[in-house]
């Protein structure tokens, strides 16, 4: 059913949980397995290059450290990760790529932002759930 | 018969005199509220993911107004260099490679970009808003700049550092900014034989100085007491001192050293970050605190009119300038705009050029505080359009390899290992 399948990983416990059931299922139907990390931190309105790319460097180190992590998951059920790091919006940028790289599920943590939050913006997983091109697993 | 010690013997006693003492705590207790002002601009540019510059900018002005914050000579000192090695690594974080591929683009859209919002800011200001000419001067400059920061960080988060475009954008910003400095080095020195020191002395530099510093950091090495950062010191600093003595500006020469020194600092990343870690830490706060102290919220309630006007003036300049140029290299109607309007922002030489004018005369503290608001609006409205409504479609996902996305740097470390993956440039040329 699932051939291709995209882990959403911000290093989180959440995304943790998510990326263990993506493991699985990946594991149960022979399929392709993708982790996606996004920058979304970097300064804006910067003043000089420096802060952007020390921002940038800081990012990827952090997410380097998860995904090194995600691997070895990953490896222990005898699984290849193929780790992806992009800078952009969180939301706008996981769809994007999962759209252009025709992806059949989508794995996802659910992140808690406060109510109001919520309320008035739509938490990141919701969003997600929302726009995205294929189907979406929201792990709890 | 009353025995008194003397002052000198009484002195002695004590690490410093008592007038000393009492300076030594008036320092401690400014260096107090600047670092504390410093750090809660990090926090919140943390937690918001503004620039720390920007944030500082906003609490030194809130500081200034609300606090009574000013700066003491020796937050002037700290100040002044942080805005000479802020501008040297400007121009050391420049890529070369970048301007060998598309350098006839570059260079048009560039030097275009610099000279018509330079004239047109400087006519406004100057027949319009009626200031003096040395003034309107300011304004030109400090109205005609890019950020290249500001638009590497959009570029980044769309995924356009890694095409021809983005690296077209960037290495133009560049000439730019370039010509800002140079306007700003040249346009108010003194036309006499210290100028001619001032002009030789920097091409000896900008010829020796590539040759020996490999050299140089060969044999010294990298050390704890930083031999290399220092060195790179003294030499802004020699320059810095002949350009003073020509009536320049210290940041013509640190720019123009940065971009000769940038292939050196390609292959050097950690002297690269050493000497970030040192500016943003010690020297940067105190410059653009310092920048935001001097803001005067009622100048620029009343000057409102004027802001919004110079900010348009400027964008519309940039728009009559750049927008035709990238029709003729064909960039499309929607890429064109993109462009054109992430070329009209600007943030760290239009608080130089403004800082620059108000230590020197040239303008005064209402003028200061309407350019340095236009500037810190430039950052923001244009690049909040440009993504809105002319983000070209489609755009690219580039993955974050640090070695690719560094295009312009060509610096830090790469994010390749286990199974990572890069997406190639998909252009968008």
């Amino acid at each position: 059913m699932f051939r291709k399948i995209l882990a959403a990983n911000d290093g989180s416990e959440g995304a943790r949980k998510a990326l263990i059931a993506a493991i699985d299922l990946a594991k149960k139907y022979r399929a392709e397995l993708h982790s996606i990390s996004v920058e979304e931190h970097l300064p804006h309105y910067a003043a000089s290059l420096g802060e952007v790319l020390e921002a940038q460097s800081e990012a990827n180190d952090y997410f380097k450290k998860k995904n090194e992590e995600a691997m070895a998951l990953a490896l222990k059920e005898g699984l290849s990760l193929h780790t992806h790091v992009l800078a952009g919006h969180e939301v706008g940028t996981i769809i994007q790529f999962a759209k252009d790289n025709h992806f059949d599920l989508l794995v996802i943590g659910f992140m808690g932002h406060s109510k109001i939050f919520g309320r008035i913006w739509g938490s990141t997983s919701h969003n997600l759930t929302r726009l995205s091109p294929c189907t979406v697993l929201v792990v709890k | 018969m009353k025995l008194t010690p003397l002052p000198e013997v009484s002195d002695r006693g004590f690490l410093f005199s008592y007038e000393e003492g009492k300076k030594m705590e008036n320092i401690w207790s400014v260096v107090l509220i600047w670092t504390l002002l410093a750090l809660l601009s990090s926090l919140i540019s943390i937690r918001i993911g503004v620039s720390v510059a920007l944030v500082e900018i906003l609490v030194g002005s809130l500081g200034g107004n609300l606090l009574g914050l000013h700066a003491a000579d020796w937050i002037n000192v700290l100040a002044a260099i942080g805005s000479v090695v802020l501008t040297f690594l400007a121009g050391a974080e420049i890529d070369p490679h970048v301007f060998k591929r598309q350098w006839k683009e570059s260079l048009f859209i560039g030097f275009v970009s610099f000279l018509v919002p330079f004239l047109g800011t400087m006519a406004y200001a100057y027949w319009v808003a009626h200031w003096s000419p040395e003034a309107s001067k300011i304004a030109g400059i400090a109205l005609s700049t890019t950020s290249v920061a500001v638009v590497y960080a959009v570029l980044v988060e769309r995924g356009y550092n890694n095409t021809e475009l983005g690296k077209l954008i960037l290495s133009a910003c560049f000439i730019t900014d370039l010509g800002t400095v140079v306007v700003l080095g040249l346009l108010f020195a003194n036309y006499d034989r210290w100028l001619l020191i001032f002009v030789i002395s920097t091409g000896a530099a900008l010829y020796f100085i590539p040759r020996m510093t490999p050299w140089i950091f060969e044999r010294v090495g990298s050390h704890i007491s930083e031999p290399e950062s220092k060195y790179i010191l003294f030499l802004l600093f020699a320059l810095g001192a002949i350009a003073a003595l020509a009536k320049s500006e210290a940041v013509l020469p640190a720019y123009l050293i940065g971009m000769v020194l940038a292939p050196v600092f390609l292959a050097n990343r950690t002297l690269a970050h050493r000497l970030r870690m040192m500016t943003f830490t010690l020297l940067t706060p105190f410059y653009f605190l310092k920048a935001g102290a001097l803001i005067n919220f009622r100048f620029a309630m009343a000057g409102a009119g004027l802001i919004l006007m110079l900010l348009g003036v400027k964008v519309a300049a940039k728009f009559f300038g750049v927008y035709p140029l990238t029709h003729t290299f064909r960039f499309g109607p929607r890429k064109g705009m993109y462009t054109t309007l992430l070329m009209s922002t600007g943030l760290t030489f239009g608080t130089i050029s403004s800082l620059y004018g108000l230590s020197h005369g040239l303008i005064n503290q209402g003028q200061y505080t309407i350019l340095v608001t236009v500037v810190i609006l430039s950052a923001v409205v244009p690049t909040l359009i440009a993504e809105r409504w002319f983000a070209p479609h489609s755009a690219p996902l580039s993955e974050t390899n640090v070695e690719e996305t560094m295009a312009v740097s060509g610096s830090e470390s790469s994010l390749k290992g286990g199974d990572s993956h890069v997406s190639k440039d998909t252009g968008s040329k």
